[in-house]
């Protein structure tokens, strides 16, 4: 067992005849990391085993050197938000989050300090108060997260966690996330939306059919897809004069013209080779470059080519 | 987070999940039916009180004959077991349906922390429901017979007969409530092996003595005050005494909430199945 991240070595779960997640082999190193995959792809079932909320049916996890059979010492380590929207029947956000922490050990006036200072965190000082059940889905979600994060865990585990939530809510809950993994956490964020983890996340680990088909940075796990060329689009004042030149190259397959001719899409099969002479190219003939950025580095491209699917994107 | 470890934790886990639990069934929309159930011995008490002929007002010794049969044939063998059964079968079970045990469960509470908090929890409340309802209920019988009554009541083997009632019931419901809980772990549809159990325990005064020892009615049975007759066509068996029926009762209920901690170290989180 290694202190410092979470190990998952060779981790199955079959419902009875159903496979939940098959073989699973990962380390995740702290900081922010996305779990992408589509729909019952096997992520909730793979956070649901960091957890305990789930027993391996083959194999062993262990989350920052403490088994998932040692409640006592997990959960003090872990937050996990759920997908679940329900919620004990007639709490108030106050209430659900004192017996939360009072679960935790805290005294009386320790649980009332740290439930304010969280629900101010997540926004629901004013909602305190009222019950759960009358909660707008955005609510309940930042009351879920602020369980997730009350005890100040070191590893917090997010299943979907910007659902429901509106746009300014959902920049607020990823400056949280940034800055709960910029100070050396865990923070695991799944969700089926790519281009929602692209934004946030260090690394990513790729999910399909219950099995990880790639995880790393996304920059490395594309690097790796050498079956696809990259793409990169360079907008500039003379798209076509990039283009003519980069055919020069053998390993530029293709160069399309896009957006009103104010940009081109060029394909390559050699990453390495192809900055360096896009540089030369851009100074012999004086383009006057705007941005020069890959075009399929997301996620949700890398997954299409992994999977041949996009996994339901925005 | 907390300084606390150990025993002074587990304490306290024990007194927040139980201080849930009374509420939950004291307070809540579950608690309403065993209200319901609750007043139906004091209504029967009150209607007698209040019809009782007045050729039967002046000697209470009848009364204490004939509580001892409402209490053992309505208020234990038919209040006290629904009672219990709709209070300790959520404890688990309520919280699957709701979808809201992970909250429980993501807590760093031992899992049999969180079942001996809940149990004591469903026994308190059930204990104060039901305790309650067999004193008024007790009261109510002697109220017709004015100050004669009153004086049995008061007197020390009256208020030995009540203590004797009120021990019985809360062991009734340690027991029924070990029983209800494990029956929410293992079940979805606890009521159906709730209705198998009742009728074990309907035919227990049929049985041979040494089945009847694997009811919990037969301890129950020997610690009421006042004996009954259980019918002509009951086995008659050895009863048990006092100390031993105690001992049994507390060894089933601990015996039934060993084995649903072990049940709940294993729980997994799996509502779609449920």
């Amino acid at each position: 067992m290694t202190a410092g991240i979470i190990s998952i070595k060779n981790v199955s779960k079959f419902y009875g005849e159903v496979l939940g997640v098959n073989r699973v082999t990962v380390d995740i190193e702290p900081g922010l990391t996305g779990l992408v995959g589509p729909n019952g792809s096997g992520k909730s079932t793979l956070m649901h085993l960091l957890c305990g909320l789930l027993r391996p049916t083959r194999g062993s996890i262990s989350v920052v050197g403490v088994p998932q059979d040692q409640p006592e010492e997990l959960f003090r380590l872990v937050g996990y938000c759920t997908q679940y929207d329900s919620f004990p029947n007639g709490s108030t956000g106050y209430g659900f989050l004192s017996h939360t922490l009072a679960l935790h050990g805290l005294d009386g006036a320790d649980a009332d300090r740290r439930a304010w200072e969280v629900l101010e965190r997540v926004g629901l000082t004013e909602a305190a108060r009222r019950r759960i059940a009358g909660y707008s889905k955005g609510m309940r979600q930042r009351i879920k997260l602020a369980q997730a994060i009350c005890h100040d865990p070191r590893v917090l585990i997010l299943d979907e966690p910007l659902n429901g939530l509106d746009p300014m809510g959902r920049a607020e809950m990823i400056d949280l996330f940034k800055e709960l993994a910029d100070a050396g956490r865990h923070v695991i964020v799944s969700s089926h939306i790519l281009h929602e983890v692209d934004l946030i996340s260090d690394g990513v680990i790729m999910i399909h059919g219950g099995s990880v088909v790639a995880e790393g940075s996304i920059r490395d796990v594309r690097g790796e897809i050498t079956a696809q060329p990259l793409q990169v689009l360079v907008r500039c004042d003379r798209p076509h004069a990039i283009a003519a030149r980069a055919f020069e190259f053998a390993h530029v397959v293709e160069a399309q013209i896009v957006d009103e001719a104010t940009g081109v899409l060029l394909r390559t099969t050699d990453a390495g080779a192809f900055f360096p002479e896009l540089g030369r190219i851009i100074l012999d003939s004086g383009v006057e470059v705007e941005t020069v950025t890959p075009a399929d580095e997301s996620v949700h491209a890398v997954y299409d080519y992994l999977i041949g699917d996009g996994g339901g994107g925005p | 987070m907390s300084g606390s470890h150990g025993w002074p934790l587990w304490r306290r886990q024990i007194t927040v999940l139980a201080k849930q639990e009374i509420g939950r069934s004291l307070f809540s929309k579950r608690s309403l039916a065993v209200y319901l159930l609750a007043a139906m011995p004091i209504t029967l008490a009150l209607l007698r009180a209040l019809f009782l002929p007045e050729s039967q007002r002046a000697h209470a010794a009848h009364t204490t004959t004939e509580f001892a049969e409402v209490y053992h044939f309505f208020i234990l063998r038919f209040i006290v077991f629904f009672s219990t059964a709709m209070l300790f079968v959520k404890l688990f079970r309520g919280e699957i349906l709701e979808r809201s045990l992970h909250y429980h469960l993501l807590a760093p509470v031992r899992r049999e922390i969180l079942t001996v908090g809940k149990y004591l929890g469903g026994l308190l409340a059930s204990a104060a429901i039901l305790g309650a309802t067999v004193a008024l209920t007790i009261a109510l019988f002697y109220l017709p017979h004015g100050s004669g009554g009153m004086a049995h009541l008061t007197s020390a083997s009256g208020l030995g007969e009540v203590f004797a009632y009120l021990v019985t019931t809360v062991l009734a419901c340690a027991a029924y409530g070990a029983l209800f809980l494990l029956a929410g772990l293992y079940f979805k549809n606890p009521m159906i092996p709730a209705v198998l159990f009742l009728g074990w325990e309907l035919l227990t005064p049929f049985l041979p003595g040494f089945l009847k020892l694997l009811s919990v009615v037969h301890y129950l049975g020997s610690l009421e005050p006042v004996p009954i007759s259980q019918g002509p066509f009951a086995l008659m068996a050895q009863p048990v005494p006092g100390w031993l029926a105690v001992l049994a009762l507390i060894a089933i209920s601990a015996g039934l909430l060993a084995l649903g901690a072990w049940k709940t170290r294993g729980l997994e989180i799996t509502y779609s199945t449920e």
